[in-house]
């Protein structure tokens, strides 16, 4: 097991060099003059200049390229060349925010998915069906229109939640969840969906083994087949489905934000990278990639909890 | 037992959480004297070194931390703020400047003509949108403690107003050289606690200073939002005060109860010519060519169709509450495609001619529709270069193109000028030189008063005739508060300036 694990975390270290390296000669080819970008539209040519010097633009890309390893590698991700922040701070303020409501959508969804799944798979009849053209609607409605309603209806007209703005966890755990809540459901809705077909989809096939009927025919009450033990031989998959969904809820996260006003890592990212802010683009580059690595890895730990056969192995 | 555990928690959670629903923000204290004023700004905080200010409506950040050496009355006439008296040598290359004598930084150091020397000379030299402002200043003398000699390489007639925004804001001068929190002598000073880098600022009321009644808020908390429907959700829901609103918000937000206002920042948007040399496009170089363009454009359905009626159909790039505005100019090319054809003709382009623009689709789509189509009507076939929006300023200023659709300007004229007319302008990328503008030129920064305006007046109507670009509408931007709060526009400043933000009697 510490074999697998060391494993993983060296290709995973391999991993963040390499994408982080080729974010860092991309962002190099976009062509565009930063220096300009940043000074702004009325500053004068000679202060854009001075601004790429100061910024070391005029140096060549091996040398800036290598100098830009070093640092990281000490630590150091430096500052954002639009609001000189340094950009572990951006990456500090902003992870708490992604993470939960990300966090609030998968916990969402996984409890909404397991009893949806778990009571289509075992009533059928009209509820499955309901719930299978439910899941497919939901599926099918793009997240920053349920943002947009949500906010429009549950915050502005309604004034329950608020329609704007992250409150930490440490200030106050009810504000904290109030100024998640919306956000959470909004990024939960296209997940939950997929979610709950996939394990509706696998109870199924559990439902039909011998085992199944043997424990039935033992006298066990279904409630007890279905949570204790169909339900623990049909997880692995949605386990898999979830962690898919973590990484996918990262991209879908980028418009929530957007919509609720949020400054988590999805509208760092999206505004650094347009405006070219490459210090920023390229924490994100490697934290992204870090929590991709680190949620396969729980992923595949919980995998192997869940169903003892790949632990065995 | 489980069950009814996780039950439990629910119900109370949702309990706790409801019985702190309805009151809108989570931290909204009110916009009444004594409580917050909630704001919102779309573009980031650059920077708290004065240096490296960004303006436009960044302008909010600084103006609770830092005091600026004049304010603006509603005609754009300086008036006393740090300064108490001000004036010009008979070169106008030295502004003497009188300080107040009871100010003091929050850090405790007096502001004083040494700290106001440090401060210009620190901005001057930044790389910044407030820096380019006062890159004429030369050198900085004092006097006395209370006295400043502001030298000028050569006559800059919107100096003052450039003192009332943030290039004359004084920072402390302990904090200059460390600004990652800002030190001034403004009426509230930042709190760390209730503040997070890029996205939310908090500042409490300095207690000592000297123009309280101006700023009747307890705290002012400005947040970082860049996107439009975040603004506008906030604003109807009640957890900001006033920010500004994309001009398609303006019915919800009306229906919501809030008041909307116009900012008219002197921005004008149009068809600017880059190359009037003709070096590109030869044609440009013709006059008759430059004032074909100008009749092809339908102003008043550009500002009614693709700008909802937000802007002012203008020929001209002054806008009214600039001295150098000429009323009747707006009358010298009425819509007339027919007379553009003909002018083409009489230029040798009666088959029209081919030109390479920036594809602005991603931004401006209805603009960029209204733009190549009338340009077609007159014989005039755009070619769409695509390019990132990040790439659309640098390949202007890289002489790339020949025209293109562009929006800047200022309400003071002499900005403007430096910004598009002069030959070493920012938005001048092949350096057009006429003689007779540089004459003007050099005649209204020498001159003062009457003899000024009626310079500039001059100026505008020979760039007119001229037809140095194609304008088709002066910017209105919107912005909307709260029933909380009075808030009066205010022509020479991008945002409504921190002062005029008062409590809902």
């Amino acid at each position: 097991m510490a074999v697998f694990l060391i494993r993983r975390l060296l290709a995973g270290i391999l991993l963040v060099i390499l994408v982080a390296s080729a974010t860092y000669i991309l962002l190099n080819y976009t062509g565009s003059d930063v220096a300009r970008n940043i000074v702004g539209e009325t500053a004068t040519p000679e202060q854009a200049l001075a601004k790429a010097a100061e910024l070391g633009l005029n140096r060549p890309l091996g040398v800036r390229y290598f100098d830009w390893l070093g640092t990281t590698f000490s630590g150091d991700l430096g500052k954002s060349w639009f609001n000189n922040v340094p950009v572990s701070t951006t990456l500090l303020n902003g992870l708490p925010v992604t993470l939960s409501i990300i966090f609030g959508a998968l916990v969402l969804s996984a409890l909404v998915s397991v009893i949806l799944g778990s009571l289509a798979a075992v009533r059928a009849g009209w509820f499955d069906k309901t719930v299978q053209a439910s899941a497919v609607l939901a599926d099918s409605i793009p997240g920053f229109l349920v943002a947009l309603v949500l906010a429009m209806v549950i915050a502005v007209n309604l004034g329950w939640l608020p329609a704007t703005g992250f409150v930490p966890f440490q200030r106050s755990a009810v504000e904290w969840l109030r100024s998640i809540t919306l956000p959470s459901v909004a990024l939960a809705f296209g997940a939950t969906a997929a979610t709950t077909l996939q394990l509706r989809g696998s109870m199924l096939d559990v439902l039909k083994l011998d085992y199944v009927r043997t424990l039935r025919s033992r006298g066990l009450s279904d409630r007890r087949v279905v949570f204790k033990h169909v339900l623990r031989n049909a997880a692995p998959p949605a386990v898999t489905v979830l962690s898919l969904q973590f990484i996918g809820l990262v991209g879908g996260a980028v418009i929530v934000e957007k919509v609720f006003g949020l400054r988590g890592i999805g509208s760092i990212a999206t505004s650094a990278a347009v405006q070219g802010d490459a210090p920023v683009v390229l924490g994100v580059v490697i934290v992204m990639v870090l929590i991709v690595v680190v949620v396969n890895l729980i992923a595949d730990l919980a995998y192997g909890w869940l169903n003892p056969k790949v632990r065995a192995e | 037992m489980k069950r009814k555990l996780i039950l439990a928690g629910a119900v109370s959670l949702a309990l706790a959480m409801s019985a702190c629903g309805g009151s809108g923000g989570a931290e909204s204290g009110g916009a009444k004297a004594g409580g917050t004023l909630n704001l919102a700004v779309s573009q980031a905080l650059k920077s708290w070194d004065l240096a490296e200010a960004g303006m436009g409506n960044a302008e909010q950040y600084y103006e609770p931390v830092f005091d600026a050496l004049l304010h603006m009355d509603s005609k754009g006439a300086p008036t006393a703020n740090l300064a108490t008296s001000w004036q010009y040598d008979a070169t106008l290359t030295t502004l003497t400047l009188k300080l107040r004598t009871d100010v003091k930084f929050s850090d405790g150091t007096p502001l004083d003509a040494e700290a106001v020397k440090a401060n210009l000379l620190h901005t001057k030299a930044g790389k910044s949108e407030a820096a380019a402002l006062i890159k004429a200043i030369s050198d900085v003398q004092v006097t006395d403690p209370s006295t400043v000699l502001v030298k000028l390489s050569t006559p800059t007639p919107s100096l003052l107003r450039s003192l009332a925004n943030v290039p004359g804001m004084i920072a402390s001068p302990k904090s200059l050289t460390s600004p990652q929190v800002p030190v001034g002598s403004g009426p509230y000073t930042l709190d760390p606690a209730a503040t997070t880098a890029g996205t939310e600022y908090g500042f409490v009321a300095n207690p000592n200073y000297w123009d309280k009644s101006s700023y009747p808020f307890a705290k002012v908390d400005i947040k970082t939002m860049s996107d439009p429907t975040a603004r506008t959700n906030a604003l109807l829901s009640g957890q900001l005060d006033g920010a500004g609103i994309s001009p398609d918000r303006v019915d919800a937000v009306k229906a919501g109860g809030l008041k909307v206002d116009t900012v008219t920042p002197g921005v004008v948007e149009g068809l600017y010519i880059w190359d009037k040399k003709g070096a590109i496009v030869p044609a440009l170089a013709d006059v008759r060519v430059r004032q074909a363009l100008n009749y092809a454009f339908d102003s008043a359905s550009i500002v009614k169709i693709a700008k909802k009626g937000l802007g002012t159909p203008t020929t001209q790039h002054f806008t009214s509450d600039s001295e150098a505005f000429v009323p009747e100019m707006d009358q010298t090319y009425k819509y007339d495609p027919a007379k553009a054809k003909a002018l083409l003709a009489e230029a040798g382009y009666a088959n029209g001619f081919d030109v390479v623009m920036p594809d602005i689709s991603s931004l401006f789509p209805e603009m960029q529709a209204a733009m190549v189509e009338q340009l077609g009507n007159i014989g005039v076939r755009v070619k769409l270069d695509k390019i990132p929006f990040d790439q659309f300023m640098p390949s202007i200023l890289a002489g790339k193109y020949a025209m293109s659709y562009f929006k800047t300007g200022g309400v003071d004229p002499w900005i403007a000028i430096q910004l598009i007319v002069s030959k070493q302008a920012t938005w001048n990328p092949l350096h057009y030189e006429d003689t007779h503008v540089t004459d003007l030129l050099s005649r209204i920064s020498a001159s003062t008063g009457s003899a000024q305006v009626a310079l500039y007046k001059e100026l505008n109507t020979y760039l007119v005739q001229q037809a140095w670009d194609a304008p088709w509408d002066v910017v209105k931007d919107v912005y909307a508060s709260s029933k909380n709060v009075q808030v009066t526009m205010h022509p020479f400043y991008q945002t409504p300036p921190l002062f005029n933000f008062k409590p809902a009697s």
